[in-house]
């Protein structure tokens, strides 16, 4: 078993081999750590973990406002990387992506399959009618990169309460529409308006994704 | 759920962030199957989320014990290699040894063993190659990577060329963009998928001349083609056995004009 990958450090308590295998696997690319983790090496998916576990659990932990189950969540997409490292396809992005859109789709499932939903509507539609949501602090805390704050800086609050209700509440554009009290056709429009325009944003402050990807 | 290009496009924010109705999702997803453009767009949604969620102190510790605790359970754990040759106990050796002289190997141990070793071949038979489909689809794809990218670029070019291939009853189309230095691509399409034995290639017709441009395989997606002749009246794809062949054998599947420079 390889030890808890809190750093490189504590990769390896022992010899000269077992270090330089560690940081071998430090240098490696996402892609090819995923390579690894194909060929069944345990610790190339213990520096996945060391690199993306962190943000895969705060995002987990925000949709679903539950430890534990956040905790599963990390738990099971982590494993699934393991058992089908081949559904990772870096055609359609980054590692990083790829294993928070597994997070944030498996959280949304179970708060979907969650009956105590409806309680949890209807308390932020009551925050968000009395004005008690706050955006910039409450939400977009998880957003700690000084170019990410510039990018969602750049959205108009609209486009930011669109998407911070789907992205972060785990809600579907029409209960957005319900929540807000606007047509759905705006929400949908203003979800995807306000990622791009984030998108670009983000491409201008010469955050590349490589920079992205390690946190 | 039948919806429009326009529509899907319009969805693709609020699916990228899992915030569509699950009958919205599939019809989505089996777009994205076709449609390069859309695919790369959702990717960047994904992207742009995740900067979103860009973050936090380092997971925790014991969770990741449980997680490799997890990796040593069966079911997730690789196929059991060598150690099963430990089938074949060693008190069970050692009694038959004490049983017979043990100058040569007595026959039911050797048949066991060889039963064993047939085991271990089978087994390991199965982890290879279930190994070398894990490894060997993922280069694959990491390879695929630099042909989404050029035909990103060739979208993007101002220059190129613009092809709407069509079948006669217009239900079938391919999109090609083909830059001036002749590197060509479909970029978009809703081609059936072929069986294995055959492939969709490529065809420009230079006055009545169908010159082979390009093989596209069975399944297109993303397919690049180079069309160096000049001339050029008309794109069109049919279907060949696979490999490809030199005279087309069949009519278009889809064809169009290429717009006048």
């Amino acid at each position: 078993m390889t030890g808890p990958p809190v750093g490189p450090q504590s990769t390896g308590a022992a010899g000269s081999e077992e270090g330089s295998v560690a940081s071998a696997l430090n240098d490696m690319s996402d892609g090819g750590l995923v390579v690894a983790i194909a060929r069944y090496r345990e610790d190339a998916l213990a520096e996945a973990y060391r690199r993306h576990a962190g943000a895969v659990f705060a995002l987990a932990r925000r949709v679903l406002a539950d430890l534990t189950a956040a905790e599963e969540v990390v738990q099971e997409v982590f494993l699934r990387l393991w058992t089908q490292p081949d559904k990772f396809d870096p055609e359609r992005g980054s590692l990083r992506s790829y294993l928070l859109a597994q997070t944030h789709g498996r959280a949304v499932d179970l708060l979907r399959s969650d009956t105590s939903r409806r309680r949890r509507e209807e308390r932020e539609a009551r925050q968000t009618a009395e004005g008690g949501y706050d955006l910039e602090h409450e939400v977009w805390d998880l957003a700690v990169a000084e170019q990410v704050k510039q990018a969602v800086a750049v959205l108009p609050a609209a486009e930011r309460r669109a998407i911070e209700l789907a992205y972060f509440g785990g809600h579907t554009y029409r209960e957005v529409a319900t929540l807000l009290g606007e047509p759905e056709g705006t929400v949908k429009s203003r979800i995807r308006a306000g990622l791009k325009r984030m998108h670009a944003a983000l491409k201008s402050s010469d955050l590349t994704d490589t920079d992205l990807a390690w946190s | 759920m039948e919806l429009t290009h326009h529509e899907i496009e319009e969805l693709l924010g609020a699916y990228a962030l899992d915030a569509v109705s699950p009958e919205e999702a599939g019809a989505v997803g089996l777009h994205l199957r076709h449609c390069p453009r859309c695919r790369t767009e959702v990717a960047e949604h994904r992207e742009t989320a995740a900067a979103l969620a860009y973050a936090g102190s380092p997971a925790p510790p014991q969770l990741w014990r449980r997680i490799a605790a997890d990796l040593a359970a069966e079911d997730a754990a690789p196929p059991p290699a060598l150690d099963l040759a430990r089938v074949v106990s060693r008190t069970e050796m050692d009694e038959r040894r004490r049983r017979r002289p043990p100058r040569s190997l007595p026959l039911p141990v050797a048949a066991a063993m060889a039963a064993v070793a047939a085991a271990v071949i089978a087994v390991l038979g199965v982890q290879v190659s279930h190994l070398d489909d894990r490894t060997e689809r993922l280069a694959g794809a990491l390879e695929r990577q630099g042909l989404d990218q050029a035909a990103q670029a060739a979208l993007l070019d101002q220059s190129a060329r613009r092809i709407d291939l069509r079948s006669e009853d217009g239900a079938v189309f391919a999109e090609a963009v083909v830059r001036d230095n002749g590197d060509g691509f479909i970029v978009r399409d809703n081609l059936p998928g072929l069986g294995p034995d055959r492939t969709y290639q490529v065809w420009a017709i230079v006055g009545d001349r169908p010159v082979s441009v390009g093989v596209l395989g069975n399944d297109p997606g993303v397919a690049a083609f180079t069309m160096s002749a000049p001339g050029v009246d008309v794109l069109a794809v049919t279907a060949e056995p696979a490999g490809g062949v030199a005279v087309p054998t069949s009519d278009p599947v889809v064809s169009g004009a290429l717009p006048v420079n």
